[in-house]
């Protein structure tokens, strides 16, 4: 695609997001009256570049949903802190401003941990319930407080913390954001990649998902490229090179592009996919979308920038 | 009176008995009964996924009286992943459904899954072909995992949980069919109608997988969701089934079977028969049979054939050998 029409098509989309806001500054994920913080998040990382951080209505609307104990719940409305809270601490990390918000997050980042992080289900796991392979030492990011770890918000916390911490990386940010990986690398596919946080279950293998394998090597973009990471960046490639659903072939953009994989073709296909946006109703999509096609053109959002 | 072993091992049953009754009696663990005197399934068979399904699924619908002149259904299939297998509900027999229930005069049908481990729902959707489905009739597909939520108090206690923030698309429906894939499950035993119902929990608030539910107990989860949120009518996918390692990783059974009730515990206690198992060691259908609906044979009418024993069991995991029934 020509370089202008590449840049109309990307307007043209943002309008279409841009027509969704809610008056709250949120965004729903569909056509409903309740905010959703993921959809807010990635509409505002999206949308970003054109507009100022400090007057966006997305980023008022964040501070003021953020909860007293640092974290952001799912959806507006609900009183309890959320996988959301490291999109969201993602987020404010891209405006590179509101200390305070960012600081209460991360607090509340560093104290939340998947049920395995208590001795008594580590316990558990080792002795008792065997089924699924995993070592419960290693433990990361639940997706609601009082279930087990899981890789997406795990992955995102990662990415939270390491970009809060870029410039001042103490010793309890280090441990967590290694404690983490670990659980990461340990639960990932025996043929590389991720499923939702098992790899084994009785005895069987389980197939990688692509958001979760996409989320996870951007968790790991900072580390070593050992083989579990090229499998699974290699069955990324692959399986991107198929795909026809916007949010995963999206994904496949976004973590291609931070291992300087080549992404024009793919691109040229989401954006051949996409079309004028107008039916993809749903608005995370849409911004994860558009947050791929402008790969290159604009700060990636889950990049960890040394 | 001489007080001997025997004796006191009688007094002590019949004495926690009692407490049992009691507590149940002071502390009831739910506050509905959808329990009827009797309830009916049609087991229809069917050999294949053909064009001829509809015509079979209308006739089998016009065994029931149901109630959805002028109302909104809400058919909730089981879709789980984007994996190869029968996995998923079979969207020929989705389609169908939805057909059906528009030609029987319902005012509007709607589609709705939040897929358990999938958070790609629209390739889900894709690779269960359900699109040329819902487009041929604009048939509307609810994303349950991300629909507008209210907080629910939940109308049994068996979880603890003590409330859910459920999809709006689930609670404003007037007439809700659990449509299940009829599968061994590794962690429940069996996935039928009742365990079906995890798909309405919203994984925008509980995750991917919806975890949450399995630390509060899987059978205990399922009682208190479909407690809250009643299931109206059962088609359950058994033409081609699972078992094995299910839900996902089992073996192809061919069963061919459509069972249909008005009932979902007579509906998943009849598929748990056609698998060879024995209904009540199931535990969810066991507690279920005592307020969500029929469990016991006499009490569930069969409208079409009866349920004849299968040529062999399902086959299961060690751990779920005790699911099968005893041969008399």
């Amino acid at each position: 695609m020509a370089p202008g029409l590449w840049s109309d098509r990307i307007s043209s989309l943002a309008e279409t997001l841009k027509s969704r806001q809610m008056k709250s500054g949120g965004w729903a994920y569909f056509d409903s009256v309740q905010e959703s913080l993921e959809a807010t998040c990635l509409a505002e990382l999206a949308l970003a570049p054109e507009r100022q951080a400090s007057s966006s209505a997305a980023i008022l609307f964040l501070l003021k949903s953020q909860l007293s104990d640092g974290g952001w719940p799912a959806f507006l409305g609900d009183s309890e802190g959320s996988w959301t809270t490291a999109i969201a601490l993602c987020t404010l990390n891209s405006t590179g401003d509101f200390t305070a918000a960012r600081e209460k997050a991360f607090r509340w980042l560093y104290a939340e941990r998947g049920r395995e992080g208590h001795w008594f289900w580590r316990w558990k796991f080792k002795t008792s319930d065997r089924n699924v392979r995993f070592d419960p030492d290693k433990y990361g990011w639940p997706w609601v407080t009082g279930s087990a770890s899981w890789v997406i918000p795990t992955a995102f916390s990662i990415i939270a913390i390491e970009q809060f911490t870029v410039c001042n990386r103490s010793e309890e940010s280090e441990k967590r954001i290694h404690l983490g990986v670990e659980m990461l690398l340990d639960r990932a596919c025996v043929d590389g990649g991720w499923n939702s946080g098992n790899s084994l279950v009785y005895g069987v293998p389980l197939r990688p998902h692509v958001e979760a394998t996409a989320i996870a090597l951007l968790a790991l973009q900072d580390e070593q490229r050992t083989e579990m990471v090229q499998k699974s960046l290699s069955w990324l490639r692959q399986y991107a090179a198929s795909v026809d659903s916007v949010s995963s072939l999206a994904w496949c953009i976004l973590t291609l592009f931070v291992y300087q994989e080549p992404i024009g073709g793919l691109r040229n296909r989401l954006a051949t996919i996409i079309g004028n946006g107008r039916d993809i109703r749903n608005n995370a999509t849409l911004a994860t979308a558009i947050l791929a096609l402008k790969c290159g053109e604009m700060i990636h959002p889950f990049e960890v920038l040394r | 009176m001489k007080l001997d072993r025997r004796r006191f091992l009688g007094s002590s049953v019949g004495v926690a008995a009692a407490a049992g009754v009691t507590t149940e009696w002071v502390w009831p663990k739910h506050t509905v009964s959808y329990r009827r005197p009797l309830s009916a399934v049609a087991v229809l068979n069917a050999a294949e996924y053909s064009e001829s399904i509809e015509a079979l699924l209308l006739d089998g619908l016009g065994l029931f009286r149901l109630p959805v002149l002028g109302r909104s259904v809400l058919l909730k299939p089981n879709l789980v992943e984007d994996l190869p297998g029968p996995v998923n509900t079979n969207s020929a027999l989705i389609g169908a459904a939805a057909r059906c229930f528009l030609r029987l005069g319902a005012a509007r049908v709607v589609i709705g899954e939040g897929p358990g481990h999938q958070r790609d729902t629209e390739l889900v959707v894709q690779a269960a072909g359900l699109k040329p489905h819902l487009a041929e009739r604009q048939i509307e597909f609810v994303d349950l995992n991300r629909d507008e939520l209210r907080k629910v108090k939940l109308k049994a206690n068996y979880s603890g949980l003590g409330e859910l923030w459920l999809p709006s698309a689930v609670l404003e429906s007037d007439f809700v069919v659990s449509m299940p894939k009829v599968k061994t499950h590794h962690w429940a035993g069996v996935t039928l109608s009742l365990k079906n119902m995890f798909g309405v929990v919203p994984g925008m608030k509980y995750g991917w997988p919806k975890n949450l539910l399995h630390w509060s107990g899987i059978h205990e989860s399922i009682l208190d969701i479909c407690a809250s949120v009643p299931i109206h009518f059962v088609i359950a996918d058994g033409i081609t089934a699972m078992e094995g390692n299910g839900p996902l990783q089992g073996s192809t059974r061919q069963l061919g079977k459509i069972v249909l009730a008005d009932d979902p515990v007579a509906a998943d206690a009849t598929c748990a028969r056609l698998m060879g198992f024995d209904p009540l060691r199931v535990r969810h259908l066991s507690e279920g049979g005592r307020f969500l609906g029929n469990l016991r044979e006499d009490r569930i009418r069969m409208l079409a054939e009866d349920v004849g024993a299968p040529t062999r069991p399902f086959s299961v995991l060690p751990e779920f050998r005790y699911l099968l029934a005893v041969k008399s």
